[in-house]
């Protein structure tokens, strides 16, 4: 059973960040913005995700596979990081400081409304 | 020694593929096969091409397939065999031929041809890890440069490429001590003229390239409107414009650097395409010849903005770019017959 879950991780994971590749190129390309919305999107999307599944209390293995696997490789705290100091190479310091606070806090917000519809499922 | 010769460009992608190897691999390697005496792969980052698709190294996801520019020259029939042989850059790159002047080996006191009188390009090819009484080389020629009042130079390095007829390839781990960097600089054919035997006593083995340009603007000053040049050459290949456009990191329109919002006006007015070059070391002006720190939060370093299109479209991308530059850099046109220009129309 064990071998059978890991390599459920393995392959759920890997689809994952190949959704997130998919989506965040998708958004970024679009607005063509400075400010790097298709993280953003991610990191917000995963965030309701992950509180949703936890809301719903899954059994271990569905929260292995769905939380740890599928919404943690979706989601990207590295490329978050690499893209805010990216902005301020670029003098950014606007849009540096909005995707700090907007991700953290609509981040934040976003993983407590999934756990609050979750727990009302 | 000062040789008419030809400059093969390619401009595509970094993950363009030419069957079973990038198309990047297979141009470098046919340099190398050929003993191309000099050649370089740049690593463009941002730009975008006929698709507008943009890539820019500011973002993970789009950093992907960055633009890449190869630059090859020698004699003119070498080159010439060459293009039976380089691998199609298919729909969605350029390929563009234009002449210039070859010097290499002893160069004493010259007089320039009266077709480089007016403004000149001037390309030094150096090592990465050359060095020139122990500075390096590209620092040690942009200080040159600088000293003689030439308004600016960018050093670009190179990732991959040949120098005096022999592949030169940047390593992962290794020295790369002979990968080449090109440093551009644009001056009067006089001075120009002036600086070339100095950079002849400055450099072990000197590799320059010369070739004619007109200024278009300088420090935010109109200077003249790209001319328009006939459609087509007297062998009936496409006659298109290129516009280069030297700024600064440090300069900013509307928040962002020029270059990135160029970049982004172009691609939404339907220009067909435009790359970015980030320089390691240069100048613009009166300050000293710099790079990037190690501790800093923005970058200082030169950037090289290169636009290529029909004659008519580049007056549009002109009045993009004159809006952009209204207070910094330095832009040049040129006319380049486009070989392998496709559209996908």
């Amino acid at each position: 059973m064990t071998v059978v879950l890991w390599v459920g991780v393995v392959l759920i994971g890997g689809a994952g960040s190949v959704l997130r590749f998919a989506v965040d190129g998708v958004i970024a390309s679009r607005t063509g913005s400075a400010f790097p919305y298709g993280t953003l999107v991610v990191n917000l999307s995963g965030a309701v995700l992950l509180g949703l599944i936890t809301g719903l209390a899954p059994g271990r293995d569905e929260a292995l596979l769905a939380g740890t696997a599928a919404v943690g490789s979706y989601t990207t705290f590295s490329t978050w990081m690499f893209e805010t100091q990216r902005l301020g190479e670029d003098r950014q310091m606007r849009n540096l400081a909005a995707n700090v606070v907007v991700s953290l806090f609509a981040g934040v917000a976003a993983a407590a409304l999934g756990r609050l519809v979750g727990s009302h499922l | 020694m000062i040789a008419d010769c030809l400059k093969l460009t390619t401009y595509s992608g970094e993950r363009h593929r030419s069957g079973r190897t990038f198309l990047a691999d297979a141009q470098l390697d046919l340099f190398g096969r050929r003993e191309i005496t000099t050649s370089i792969l740049l690593r463009g980052a941002e730009g975008f091409g006929l698709k507008h698709h943009l890539r820019t190294d500011r973002l993970l996801t789009l950093s992907e397939d960055l633009p890449v520019v190869s630059v090859a020259v020698d004699t003119r029939p070498r080159i010439e065999a060459l293009l039976e042989d380089l691998p199609a850059v298919e729909h969605r790159g350029l390929v563009t031929l234009e002449s210039a002047r070859m010097l290499r080996g002893d160069l004493g006191p010259l007089r320039l041809p009266d077709e480089l009188m007016g403004a000149v390009k001037l390309t030094v090819y150096v090592g990465r890890q050359e060095r020139v009484y122990r500075v390096p080389a590209f620092a040690a020629v942009c200080e040159l440069l600088h000293r003689r009042g030439i308004a600016g130079a960018t050093a670009l390095l190179g990732v991959d490429g040949t120098a005096h007829g022999r592949r030169r390839r940047a390593r992962f781990l290794g020295r790369n001590a002979e990968v080449p960097m090109m440093i551009i600089a644009v001056g009067s054919g006089e001075r120009i003229g002036r600086i070339v035997p100095e950079l002849g006593g400055l450099l072990r083995q000197p590799l320059i390239t010369l070739e004619q340009v007109r200024v278009c603007k300088r420090d935010g000053e109109l200077v003249e409107r790209p001319h328009a040049p006939p459609t087509t050459d007297e062998l009936g290949t496409a006659m298109w414009q290129k516009l280069m456009v030297y700024t600064s990191e440090r300069a900013l329109h509307d928040g962002q650097p020029v270059h990135r919002a160029l970049v982004r006006r172009l691609r939404s007015s339907g220009a067909r395409g435009a790359t970015v070059l980030r320089g390691m070391w240069g100048f613009h002006g009166e300050t000293a010849p710099h790079g990037d720190r190690l501790l800093q939060l923005g970058r200082r370093v030169p950037v090289v903005t290169i636009i290529i299109d029909t004659t008519d479209r580049i007056a549009t991308s002109f009045d993009i770019v004159d809006e952009l530059t209204a207070e910094h850099g330095v832009v040049t046109s040129e006319m380049v017959p486009a070989l392998g220009a496709r559209f996908g129309e």
